[in-house]
């Protein structure tokens, strides 16, 4: 079945995506600094208490996030410690996708529906930050630098684990689902007007 | 909803552990991935000879450039979601492999299209090729899963309200 205006809510819908799709992308990228911050906030925190030991600070500049840490860089650096930078952007694109979505959608309270969005996607996107970090000492890092780490192989194996899925999984389902979640009467609507 | 989201998320964590083995890495991943660099480079060479695909690298004869496809640009992780969210979702069988079916060819119709965008945007400019590569083609992929799947769901039998404890109505269940 077509709406009135001849197109079927569902194409209009992903019109309307793609159209707020740029828009959203821009903001997302120029915004950045702030819109990150409460997620930088959430690494240090989750960080700091769960490998306390290995990371001494979390900072924020732009879009990069810096792990300081006590991991010594090696006998070619004396003194100097490993700091680790992890674009964040990587892991938060999935925030522009989920705005576009509700934008689109132009259900009520929407701008309730994009903070909620927002305050459920930090988590994934400090997830992704975080894994980023361990992946960088534990897996990819000089042998000298990851045997400093202490990691057991199956922890090494999580780690390969939770980078992975907080890179390639997480940042684009996530949004998806939390979308989803919020807009159950809109989908509701686009089926019932299809049977 | 509540099935639906639990056993969405234990089969999307078991597809995406089962793909990260090194078994599947080496008797799929390589061999779709493969696949994919000499179906995409098939195509190109349609209106550009001077390219040619070795592996999982696709080149350019005149210019030296080339993409290698790697794990996230294959299409493999969003075949996954919208695998486990088909089957997750309750629906006759007949109707999950024909998603299944239409859906791997629609997710990966619109991959071979983002592996020959970035192949020339990458030759035109690098800036632009690392937003597409990293941002805008991977939320485009994941629109892709998400609109395959409503049109699916859409496709799906009415559900019998009064027919007891049955499968959830479409809305309250619905993932991707």
């Amino acid at each position: 079945m077509k709406s009135s205006s001849g197109r079927s809510p569902l194409a209009r819908f992903v019109l309307a995506v793609l159209a707020w799709l740029p828009v959203t992308f821009v903001v997302w990228y120029f915004a950045a600094p702030l819109i990150l911050w409460p997620a930088t906030l959430l690494t240090d925190l989750v960080a700091r208490a769960g490998f306390g030991d290995l990371v001494t600070a979390v900072e924020q500049n732009a879009a990069v996030v810096t792990f300081a840490t006590s991991l010594k860089a090696g006998q070619a650096i004396a003194g100097g410690v490993v700091a680790v930078e992890v674009n964040a952007l990587l892991y938060s694109f999935g925030l522009p996708m989920f705005a576009a979505l509700t934008l689109a959608a132009h259900e009520p309270h929407w701008l309730r529906a994009l903070a909620i969005g927002y305050a459920v996607l930090v988590p994934a996107i400090a997830w992704g930050v975080l894994a980023d970090f361990l992946k960088n000492i534990a897996i990819t890092a000089a042998p000298q630098v990851a045997s400093q780490a202490g990691f057991s192989p199956i922890q090494r194996e999580l780690i390969v684990f939770a980078f992975q899925f907080g890179s390639l999984i997480l940042p684009t389902v996530a949004p998806a689902i939390v979308w989803v979640l919020m807009h159950r009467g809109f989908l509701e609507r686009i089926r019932r007007v299809a049977a | 909803m509540i099935r639906f989201f639990v056993l969405f998320l234990l089969l999307l964590a078991l597809l995406f552990g089962l793909e990260l083995t090194p078994w599947a890495q080496r008797w799929f991943v390589e061999p779709w991935t493969t696949a994919l660099a000499r179906i995409s480079t098939s195509l190109v060479t349609l209106f550009d000879s001077g390219v040619q695909a070795t592996g999982k690298v696709i080149a350019s004869t005149s210019n030296g450039f080339a993409v290698s496809i790697e794990a996230g640009c294959n299409g493999i992780e969003a075949t996954i979601v919208l695998l486990a969210a088909i089957l997750a979702f309750p629906a006759p069988w007949k109707h999950k492999l024909v998603g299944v079916a239409a859906g791997i060819v629609a997710v990966q119709g619109l991959n071979v299209l983002r592996v020959i965008s970035l192949f020339y945007l990458g030759q035109w400019n690098r800036d632009v090729f690392e937003w597409a590569h990293l941002y805008v083609w991977q939320a485009l992929i994941m629109l892709d899963v998400l609109v395959v799947w409503l049109v699916w769901v859409r496709t799906l039998p009415p559900v019998e309200r009064d027919a007891g404890p049955g499968p959830p109505p479409a809305s309250a269940s619905a993932a991707a």
